[in-house]
């Protein structure tokens, strides 16, 4: 059975979601959000998705950057940090998330307690 | 840093010209800021151009997002749709406009012959000296019928390629539309 199309739908839908909640807990820069995201194979995305997405986040201003010297002698990184706007649009969105999931588990309960019609 | 990863580099920051300088040079940064970790963690530069992707479709990615914001109208956008369009290889700008004019108005025309050929054929049948439909496809043919006939025929032809360019049109809008989404995500 193949859900690809229905789990890259998802994807899209969350990714944002799913970055400014690492962000809001502390700062990262891309390849790290990258690398995080991708212990989890329904978020995996590649970098032309990752980078214009915080591109954009950036200007429409839920998110600011900087860029931070390494010591390992690695070149300099660019950070991104959550601004007020952002955490505003995070608790937003995390209070819809949390609708969509009390919907599904009632949905799943239903009037019918549960009973699954033959 | 390695030769084929400042090529990419180069193509990239190319590619991207819509965009302000400084916009350019910081995702350039970005990115070769990655493909130096990449490096130091031991990837080749194969694996790293492989893991990236092709220049041109990673700079269609930042300009496909560019585009899709909800900001005023600028020049630079008008720029990066353009860009957009040439980077899918051309023709967004034309071939939608073309199609869709070509297609509906060969239909037209397909049924519009016919008809004309009909009033010719009645107009000779009563004798209306009907004055304006006049017949200037082959110029040996002057029978009405047989220019009825080739009328029908003309028609038919007409609206086969007017239904084939809607069939292109469609089929068009929706490989782009598929590329979009596989861009989005």
């Amino acid at each position: 059975m193949n859900v690809d199309d229905w789990k890259s739908q998802i994807k899209r839908g969350t990714l944002e979601f799913c970055i400014l909640l690492m962000i809001s807990k502390k700062p990262h820069y891309g390849y790290e959000i990258i690398n995080e995201l991708d212990s989890w194979s329904i978020l995996a995305a590649k970098e032309s998705t990752i980078y214009p997405l915080l591109r954009r986040l950036m200007k429409d201003d839920f998110l600011s950057s900087f860029w931070q010297e390494t010591s390992e002698g690695l070149p300099p990184r660019k950070y991104y940090t959550i601004t007020d706007k952002g955490k505003e649009y995070l608790a937003a969105m995390t209070e819809e998330w949390n609708n969509l999931l009390a919907a599904i588990e009632g949905i799943k309960g239903g009037k019918n307690n549960g009973q699954i019609f033959e | 840093m390695d030769k084929f990863l400042n090529e990419y580099l180069e193509q990239v920051e190319k590619c991207l010209k819509p965009l302000a300088v400084s916009e350019r040079i910081d995702i350039v940064k970005e990115i070769k800021s990655e493909m130096v970790e990449l490096q130091s963690e031991g990837k080749t530069a194969e694996e790293i151009i492989e893991r990236l992707g092709k220049p041109k479709e990673l700079a269609k990615a930042y300009l496909g997002d560019l585009i899709s914001q909800n900001n005023y109208f600028s020049w630079n956008r008008v720029l990066a749709v353009c860009a957009f369009y040439s980077l899918a290889g051309f023709s967004g700008l034309f071939v939608i406009p073309t199609l869709g004019i070509v297609a509906p108005v060969f239909i037209f025309c397909a049924i519009i012959t016919p008809i004309l050929g009909a009033i010719k054929l009645i107009d000779s049948l009563v004798n209306l000296g009907f004055p304006y439909a006049s017949y200037i496809g082959f110029a040996t043919i002057t029978n009405p019928l047989a220019v009825f006939v080739l009328s029908i025929l003309t028609g038919v032809v007409l609206y086969l390629i007017g239904r084939g360019s809607w069939k292109l049109l469609i089929y068009y809008i929706k490989a782009i539309s598929k590329t979009k989404r596989h861009l989005s995500v």
